[in-house]
Parts: C-alpha cells; sequence; structure tokens
C-alpha cells in the first residue's frame, strides 16, 4: 500500500522523464539556477552530446518519493549540505563516481562520498541605506533595537543560520558555538521576535530589503550581490559571515546515473565553477576557479572574507536536523 | 446506426443499480478511498507500527495551537465572507438580468486569475509601505504604518476576497429562488425592514448561506499560500505545517496524522451541520 501511493505520487510527478542521451537536474529557480544552466547546462550539453532538461524547484519530498517508489526523474539535484549529509544516511543518494568526477581540487569542506559541492555562500548582514541610520556592523546590532530601530528580516525555515547569529550576538565565541544552546538563542530571540518579518525564498528577502520593508536582515551574499547589481541602495557588512553550502547529489536509482557524473565533472570545473560565480555571486567550491576569474568579482565574493568567516557545521546540523526543526517551528508558532 | 440502438442511447435498459454506477464508484475508489486508506496506513506504520504520531501530534502544545489557528481562521473567514456577500449576492439576484450578468463575469474572472498573483498583489496592497498605509499616512490620518500583514488581519482580508465567489454563487441562486411577493406581503403586514430581514429574507435565504458557508469553512481549514504569505509564523496553519512534515522535515507519518485528524475533523463538522440544516436543504441551495 506504501509502494502504491508512493508510486502515484511519483507518477504524478513524472513529468520530464528522461531518455537515453538526456539527463534531468533540478535546482531552486530563480537567478541561481539561470547561472547554473548557463554556466554548466549549457556548455556541458555543447561538448558532450548530452541533453540537460530543467526542472524545479527542489524539493525533498518528491525526492523521497522518488526514490521510495523505485521511480526516479531526477539525475541530479541542487540540495542543501545538511539535507544531503541525513539524506545519505537515510539511504537516498548515490555514491558520487570519483573515477568520473576529479575530487583533487575540490574544497573538502563541502564535498562528500555521498554530495560534490555546488556553491557556497555567506549570510551576510544587509540593509537599506535608506531606512536606517548609521552603519550596523554585527549581528548584535541586529538585536539592539533601540540603536537600530526597525523590522528586521531573518530566513524562516529551521536551517543553520539564525540560531548562530542569536549565539553570536548573545556574545558565545565563535569556536564554542557548537553543541547549540538551543535554549539560549530561543531567549536572544524572543527579545527581538516582534519586530522579526521573515523570508521565505531569495527574492523574498530582496524584496522586503530593497522596499524598506526591512531595515535589514540576514540575506545570502548571491542576493545581496544582484541587488548592489541593480543599483539598490544597499549596505552590506560581511563581519561573522556564516558560510553553508548547496551540494549536487545524484538521487538513489537515478535512470542516468552515467550522465549524470559527467554532468557533475562539468559543473564542478575550474571553468564551470567560475562562470557560476561571475554570473551568481557565489562563491566557488573548486580551489582553482579563482585563477579563471576577473579581480573584481573574486573581490566580491565570501571568499573575500575569510578573516571574519565562520562556518556553520553542516554535520552537527545533519545530525540534529528534525530536533532543531521541532523547537524551531514550535518556537516560531507561539 | 440501427433504430434499436439510438432507442438504447435515449432509454438506457440497464437500471440505475451497481451496474451503472460502477465506473463511478471505481473512479471514487481509487482516486479518493484509496489514497486515503495510504495516508491512514501511513500515519499508523511510518517509522514503526503504532500510535506514536498520533500521541506526538495531540500531546504537543504546538500542534495544539496550529490546529485552533486553522479552525480561528476558518471560522473567521467565513463569517467574514458571509456578512460581505450576502449584500452583493442580494443586489444581484434583484438587478436587472442584463447587469446581473455583467457582475457575475466580473466575480468569476477574479477566480480565473492566478491565485498566487492575486496574494502577492495582496501583499502589496498591505505591507507597511504599501499602497494603503502610504495613502492614509500621506492624508494624514495615521502617522505609523497599520499592521496588515503577516497577521490575523492580512490571512482575513487576503482570504475573503478568494473565497467570496464560492459564498456569492449558492447565495444567488437561493435569493433568487425566494418569492419577493413575501417581502412586500410584510411590509403590507406593517413590519419593518430590519424585521423582515430577520423574519422573512434571512431563514429564507439559510441554506444558501449555510451551503457556501461550509464550502468557504471546508477550503479555508486547508488553505496554504496565502496564510502562508500574508499570515505571520504565530498564525501558522495546519497545511503549512503538513507541508513542512513533508517536504523539508520528511516526517511523512506525523504529516499522514495531521492530514488524518484534519480529515476526520472536517467530516464530523460536515456531518454535524447535515444535522443542524438538513442534507436536503444543503444541497439544495446552489
Amino acid at each position: 500500500m506504501k509502494l502504491i501511493f508512493a508510486g502515484i505520487l511519483a507518477g504524478l510527478m513524472a513529468t520530464t522523464a528522461a531518455k537515453a542521451d538526456e539527463m534531468v537536474f533540478t535546482s531552486w529557480g530563480g537567478t541561481t539556477q539561470e547561472a547554473q544552466t548557463k554556466s554548466w547546462a549549457e556548455p556541458f550539453s555543447a561538448s558532450s552530446g548530452i541533453k540537460v532538461l530543467q526542472d524545479g524547484p527542489t524539493d525533498y519530498g518528491k525526492l523521497k518519493a522518488m526514490v521510495d517508489a523505485k521511480n526516479v526523474t531526477w539525475d541530479v539535484v541542487d540540495v542543501e549540505m545538511d539535507f544531503a549529509i541525513k539524506a545519505a544516511k537515510d539511504g537516498l543518494l548515490e555514491p558520487i563516481d570519483f573515477a568520473v568526477v576529479p575530487k583533487a581540487d575540490l574544497d573538502p569542506r563541502f564535498s562528500n562520498e555521498n554530495a560534490v559541492g555546488s556553491f557556497y555562500y555567506s549570510f551576510v548582514l544587509a540593509w537599506n541605506k535608506g531606512a536606517v541610520s548609521g552603519e550596523p556592523a554585527s549581528w548584535a546590532d541586529m538585536f539592539d533595537t533601540k540603536k537600530f530601530p526597525g523590522k528586521r528580516t531573518f530566513y524562516k525555515w529551521s536551517a543553520p543560520g539564525v540560531i548562530e547569529i542569536a549565539l553570536l550576538a548573545d556574545g558565545v565565541p565563535a569556536d564554542k558555538l557548537y553543541p547549540l544552546d538551543l535554549d539560549r538563542a530561543f531567549k536572544k530571540l524572543d527579545t527581538i521576535k516582534s519586530d522579526i518579518v521573515w523570508w521565505g525564498g531569495g527574492a523574498e528577502s530582496q524584496q522586503l530589503i530593497a522596499s524598506g520593508e526591512a531595515a535589514f536582515g540576514q540575506l545570502w551574499n548571491g542576493r545581496v550581490f544582484a541587488l548592489e547589481k541593480d543599483g539598490a541602495d544597499v549596505g552590506v557588512s560581511w563581519n561573522q559571515n556564516l558560510t553553508a553550502a548547496d551540494v549536487l547529489v545524484v538521487p538513489k536509482g537515478a535512470k542516468n546515473k552515467d550522465a549524470a557524473m559527467k554532468f557533475l565533472a562539468a559543473a564542478t570545473s575550474p571553468t564551470g565553477q567560475a562562470k557560476f560565480a561571475e554570473a551568481s555571486g557565489y562563491a566557488p567550491i573548486n580551489t582553482k576557479a579563482k585563477a579563471e576569474m576577473p579581480a573584481e568579482v573574486v573581490k566580491g565574493l565570501p571568499d573575500a572574507h575569510v578573516e571574519s568567516q565562520i562556518n556553520l557545521d553542516m554535520n552537527y546540523w545533519a545530525e540534529h536536523r528534525d530536533e532543531i526543526a521541532t523547537r524551531w517551528y514550535a518556537w516560531q508558532a507561539k | 446506426m440501427s433504430v434499436e440502438a439510438q432507442q438504447g442511447i435515449a432509454t438506457p435498459r440497464i437500471p440505475a443499480g451497481l451496474g451503472g454506477l460502477l465506473p463511478a464508484l471505481m473512479l471514487i475508489g481509487l482516486f479518493f478511498v484509496v489514497p486515503v486508506l495510504a495516508l491512514l496506513l501511513r500515519s499508523v506504520t511510518d517509522p514503526a507500527p503504532g500510535l506514536q504520531n498520533y500521541a506526538a501530534l495531540l500531546g504537543d502544545g504546538t500542534y495544539a495551537r496550529v490546529f485552533f489557528n486553522t479552525f480561528l481562521v476558518a471560522a473567521v473567514v467565513t463569517i467574514v465572507t458571509v456578512l460581505v456577500a450576502f449584500p452583493v449576492a442580494w443586489m444581484l439576484a434583484i438587478m436587472p438580468p442584463a447587469l446581473a450578468s455583467i457582475l457575475f463575469g466580473i466575480i468569476i474572472l477574479s477566480m480565473w486569475t492566478n491565485l498566487l498573483t492575486r496574494t502577492y498583489a495582496w501583499m502589496v496592497l498591505l505591507q507597511r509601505t504599501g499602497v494603503i498605509n502610504r495613502a492614509l499616512m500621506g492624508a494624514g490620518i495615521i502617522d505609523q504604518p497599520l499592521p496588515l500583514i503577516n497577521n490575523l488581519t492580512g490571512v482575513t482580508i487576503g482570504m475573503v476576497y478568494i473565497m467570496l465567489p464560492f459564498m456569492i454563487l449558492p447565495l444567488v441562486g437561493t435569493l433568487r429562488a425566494i418569492d419577493p411577493m413575501t417581502l412586500r406581503a410584510a411590509a403590507l403586514c406593517g413590519a419593518s425592514p430590519l424585521a423582515a430581514f430577520r423574519r422573512i429574507l434571512l431563514p429564507l435565504s439559510l441554506p444558501g448561506i449555510a451551503a457556501g458557508g461550509l464550502m468557504v469553512f471546508v477550503m479555508s481549514l486547508g488553505y496554504f499560500v496565502t496564510p502562508a504569505l500574508l499570515g505571520g509564523t504565530s498564525n501558522m496553519m495546519l497545511a503549512e505545517m503538513i507541508a513542512q512534515m513533508i517536504q523539508s522535515l520528511l516526517n511523512w507519518g506525523l504529516g499522514s496524522a495531521a492530514a488524518f485528524v484534519l480529515l476526520v475533523v472536517t467530516m464530523a463538522l460536515y456531518a454535524l451541520q447535515l444535522r443542524l440544516v438538513g442534507a436536503r436543504r444543503t444541497t439544495g441551495g446552489a
């Protein structure tokens, strides 16, 4: 019965089943997937003759349904790294074939047996210059409603980031963040709860800051990069910028595994990573990519701010994902 | 084609019993009963056999609050929708048919516009820097923006707007069926307009209100997009919570249990309403 149910689900979703010389790439849509298409899929199709069909947005429930029903229509999926670690444990992912995908130059922080880095990003503090007087300089300032009045926007979903920001703002040293003190984090978040506007997706975060609906917030650096490119009057602080990564995975039982591995090799190559970083403002996960990028683009990447950088602990999050999420949503709903 | 065959089409010889109903029953079975049973099964088997998913749902204050929110929002939306829809429906019922059909078209047109587009439009109108707040502040009526979004107000406004056609349509049907002479008779007998409304029009239009109200209430219970975009996290409704459980936590057992509880409560309410209003009057409204 379980199978029937999952089968019906997956059957309904199987809108883009790929043929022999095709494969399906799934990502989050928007400007990010556009950049991935241009930087990875199009050159890869031109050189290999394998057509890359685009699907999206990434949906972990769909991914699980496909694998459970043994009817997998996605071949490469862009997912958050903490999910990838958990999904690998649950047996939802194929191992990466490192005979096809060169491993030597990949940043070891963002690759493992079942996933290779897609790109990495930082959460940065961004603000609308018209709506804020002065310059917020640290996460602590986002909790100081006297010095910096106005709405602040944070990422809505339970994910690495906001808990760490609250703890840093409360004075926890960066090297003492883990294991996360959830009680302390929620207590700190309580102090500004009524001033928080949540953003659920990248476009929403841009809209909130650009319109001044929120004076400042925690944004993905690529989204701030895009705002600046569009000429929005935004400021950004890289102090204590928090890194997290998206990774590329192959769902267990993917129909075009060979094509998928070749695609991963192209996507993680220095050239693929350099082109994507240039288009998106997110950082490359191939250490050789920077050599192929214009100097002014390199300056704008999280890589240029490593001295003030803190790595969010993906393994910790993968381990405690459910437990933190339960408390997170309970706290939000209060 | 033979005469016999034509007659066969005109007057089916098969009695309208189980045989004739078989295709319809199979459709309902395959697409409605089987999935619901699968849902029920998953809720008591995933991750392990037992009732632990239900225990988790009913024993946790958060889920209780989300359930409460869901029914509160659905109730508020239903009441406001009835209050707004009734005058519109009455106007449509008594105005010349040609004009009424134009207005009908406008109301239906809104149903054909993408739901997400309409919800985003409300965001632009309602937010702190939105059209409404800017206009009111510009006119000097308020000096601080009104909190119209990310709360119950925002959810109610957005959802009432979407639900209005579902209330207006059955209501117009009921109101049109009311003989206008009854109101004239009431007036002739000395009833004030208010008394005529309360004692004649309202009781006679009750089946339409009940039919539309039930539809709006049940649809509101399962609503996702509008509360997610116009509400705050403290207004989270069950559909959003279920989506979280299924999509991001991959806790399908708990999600199934939550969906099944919602289904049972909704059906119980439906049964209750059938008893209160009467099955024939409810379905006869539209």
